[in-house]
């Protein structure tokens, strides 16, 4: 097989599964989360109370037990994972919420790991280019 | 007599480390490792002593020692026992600075009779013996004697150990938590051999910056120790998340608790650390990042003790707190400061790196993959102290959890897998464009097949997908490479697997572990995007079937043990259909002596796809409530682990006096031509 054909079939091949992929990710029927998948995410959401800084998910502990089977309970009833996060927020506090990111305080701890990605990236290619220019100077050879 | 002994040694290795010390500055010039000897041996012994002193006494249950009383009960099982010794605060200082004496030997014995650098290293390292074993003579006395009860618990202490003692007549016991499972009694000295073990590199750099000896010396001669710290640490990570698996009865293995944060901080900086070391030792670059990294690294170990040790950030691992936070806090900003200082005084001596010839080369991609483990070290850091920073500026309080790591790391993590693949295929100084499309054509493919493949069965989770198609991609760059580089030889393909990977065991243990990571990685999606959560209520002898599984309720049964009851219920695990049985499971739920809260136990059966993972969520007479997880390829997740293991020690198997890696750049010339 000639190189170029070889590249002809590589990129059919990759254009043909990222064509499954695109369709299948945008226009596939996505499964619903059963009420224990439900049940599964807000526990791990919410942070037990009168137990020492774990999920209700987490905890082997029988107060925890209780409120996932509240959870069970208020998703069997019909409510929505807002209306039950709320209902915790309210008993227990915003601090009982995991799930930062419906606070204002959490501003900060959504921008700062982006921008720390950013700046760094920044400093490796401003050193990368003033090394380049220093090296030009020095051997007035192009940079690579 | 035993607490009088105990307080004895501790004070005798307390003196052999400040020996160490003053001796190791005495001797920095002319570097006698002879004038090292009499502390180092003497802080091993008294360390051990100490250490064994504390394992007799629990086996004797002395209960007039207070950590004995309030930490082991006479029915506790044996090995619990001897776990005990370590499992709570101050035991675990004393297994801390006993490895901490172990390595100080290991290192000494590796030193050359007139070596400089190596008396330093010592001398660095005995600095951080005295505070352990400072911490030790003071507010953590493992041997303080007890001398006043409340029931089963000691309730006051004293320190000298000679005065009038009381005990009770049985000890409070273990954390429940601590004795249900035998993989406590190994989780934690893995992560402090991991822990302390990275002492010794740290020590070196310390050393390095004071004698102001630049250049690669000090990276050379702790690059074993690095690497084995690092496999320590790795393994103690994957047991503690299999530990949460089989006990804590969620189906979790890793709920971003402030203390797994505190595990894995250092694990990411390490783990950029090996890599960037490789790059200096290759090519000269990355000096000061690399010193920079190694405080970084030491400092998060520190931090992490203070973390899940000082009680300020509440955690399941917090399991005691006491006074020792504020000396531990003092310690990490000596120890950050110190050290920041010594670099920055140095930093104008610490030579000018040779030019990063192209971003696009190996380590380029080291460097990019430096910075998005670093980032996610800082994102995972920055999450974890959150709650604490808020409440410092504002008095609010937040709570940062598993929905904000979730988020966070994963885009982070993903771009993380696309550098491995780049950067394991890619060659030194250059990779040109020609060369890498040649090298990772086919795993493209195969990877955005493999995407595909999980979009097709129903997928519809972008993270899961592209998760399992960047593992794919890894798993075929590297294999695709490896096949390349054997067939490429002139002898026959089986003595040229095994030669291919002697040449250069250091790369290939790296190529290795990447595979693992790309192991768990498919795990990590499959376990969290696919997984099966149903409690059904189940009569007895009757079935319920949940997800292409069958589960029948056999019988309850009741045990009881010396240290607790068991009540639990047989189940029978059987296909779809209900017909060919699996396996026979028997969840549990624990009560233990003392303790009132049962601790649920599940029972997990492992197939060649999925595990079915049975708790008992309640019940009556008649029936039983049943938690059935099913959870595809969480076997991977244990095998990716051991998988990373065995890259590192393939790594550190690697011959003390390898070549500077002309092996590998002279072979990928050959295969680069296929």
């Amino acid at each position: 097989m000639s190189e170029r054909t070889r590249n002809i079939a590589v990129i059919g091949a990759s254009v043909a599964a990222l064509l499954v992929i695109v369709v299948g990710l945008a226009f596939g029927e996505a499964t619903e989360p059963t009420a224990e998948d439900r049940v599964a995410a807000l526990s791990e959401a919410i942070k037990c109370p009168f137990c020492s800084g774990e999920s209700l998910a987490e905890s082997p502990s029988g107060v925890a037990a209780e409120y996932r089977a509240l959870i069970a309970e208020r998703v069997e009833a019909g409510s929505t994972d807002e209306e039950i996060r709320q209902e915790f927020a309210e008993n227990f506090g915003d601090s009982y919420i995991l799930d930062t990111s419906t606070s204002s305080w959490s501003l900060a701890l959504w921008i700062v790991p982006p921008l720390a990605l950013v700046g760094g990236g920044l400093v490796i290619y401003v050193m990368r280019r003033s090394a380049g220019r220093r090296d030009d100077e020095h051997a007035g050879a192009p940079s690579g | 007599m035993i607490a009088a002994l105990g307080t004895f040694s501790i004070l005798v290795a307390l003196g052999a480390a400040v020996a160490m010390v003053v001796q190791g500055i005495r001797h920095a010039g002319d570097g006698s490792k002879r004038a090292m000897r009499v502390p180092v041996f003497t802080l091993l012994t008294a360390a051990l002593a100490a250490f064994a002193l504390i394992e007799i006494a629990i086996l004797n249950h002395e209960f007039s020692i207070t950590y004995v009383a309030n930490n082991t009960a006479t029915t506790t099982p044996f090995v619990f026992l001897l776990a005990s010794g370590w499992a709570a605060l101050e035991g675990s200082i004393v297994l801390w600075g006993v490895v901490l004496a172990v390595f100080s030997f290991l290192v000494w014995r590796t030193l050359r009779d007139e070596d400089s650098l190596g008396v330093l290293a010592l001398a660095v390292m005995g600095g951080v013996s005295v505070f352990w074993f400072g911490l030790m003579a003071t507010a953590g006395n493992p041997f303080a004697v007890c001398s006043a009860v409340a029931g089963d618990v000691c309730v006051a202490s004293t320190w000298w150990p000679l005065g009038d003692v009381v005990a009770p007549v049985q000890g409070r016991g273990p954390n429940p938590l601590l004795q249900n499972h035998i993989l406590m009694a190994i989780h934690p000295p893995m992560l402090y051999v991991g822990y302390v073990g990275l002492t010794v590199p740290f020590s070196f750099a310390i050393g390095a910056l004071i004698r102001g000896e630049t250049g690669r010396t000090w990276l050379d001669r702790t690059h074993r120790w690095t690497l084995v710290a690092w496999i320590f640490l790795t393994f103690g990570i994957f047991l503690g998340g299999w530990w949460s698996y089989e006990v804590l009865g969620w189906g979790g293995y890793w709920a971003w608790d402030p203390v797994e944060n505190a595990a894995l901080l250092p694990w990411l900086t390490a783990t950029a650390f090996i890599h960037s070391a490789v790059v200096q030792r290759k090519r000269g670059m990355l000096q000061a990042w690399n010193y920079i990294l190694v405080i970084a690294t030491f400092s998060l170990t520190i931090l992490g003790t203070f973390l899940t040790r000082s009680g300020v950030i509440a955690s399941v691992h917090a399991f005691t707190q006491s006074s020792i936070g504020p000396a531990l806090l003092v310690f990490l900003a000596v120890v950050v400061v110190g050290s920041l200082a010594l670099f920055a005084w140095r930093a104008k001596d610490i030579s000018q790196a040779p030019r990063l010839d192209s971003l696009s080369s190996r380590e380029g991609y080291i460097l990019m993959n430096n910075l998005v483990l670093t980032v996610l070290a800082f994102t995972v850091l920055f999450g974890t102290m959150y709650p604490l920073i808020v409440e410092a500026i504002s008095g609010a309080e937040v709570a940062v959890g598993r929905p904000f790591f979730d988020r966070a790391a994963v885009p982070i993590s993903l771009l993380l897998l696309l550098l491995i693949a780049f950067g394991s295929v890619a060659p030194w100084r250059v990779a040109s464009s020609q060369v890498l499309w040649r090298r990772l054509r086919v795993p493209m493919v195969l990877g955005l097949w493999g995407a595909a493949f999980v979009v097709v069965i129903g997928v519809r989770s972008w993270s899961v997908v592209l998760a399992i198609g960047l593992a794919v991609f890894i798993i075929a760059a590297i294999g695709e490479r490896y096949v390349g580089m054997v067939l490429a030889r002139p002898e026959g393909a089986g003595s040229a697997a095994v030669k291919v990977v002697r040449n250069d065991s250091g790369y290939w243990g790296g190529q290795l572990a990447h595979v693992g990571i790309a192991l768990v990685a498919i795990s990590l999606a499959t376990t969290n995007g696919l997984a099966v959560r149903e409690m059904v209520t189940v009569p007895r002898g009757e079935t319920a079937v949940v997800s292409g599984f069958c589960v029948r309720y056999i019988e309850p049964f009741s045990v009881s043990e010396p240290n607790r009851d068991v009540a639990g219920v047989r189940v029978e695990v059987l296909d779809e259909g209900c017909t060919t049985s699996k396996a026979i499971l028997e969840p549990r739920l624990n009560t233990y002596a003392g303790t009132t809260q049962p601790i649920g136990t599940p029972a997990v059966w492992t197939g060649w796809r999925d595990d079915v993972y049975v708790g008992i969520a309640g019940g009556s007479s008649t029936s039983v409530d049943l938690n059935v997880f099913v959870f595809p390829f969480q076997w991977l997740l244990w095998v990716g682990g051991f998988v990373v293991v065995a890259g590192g020690l393939l790594a550190v198997s690697r011959k003390p006096a390898e070549g500077r890696g002309a092996s590998e750049e002279s072979t990928s010339q050959h295969s680069g031509a296929t």
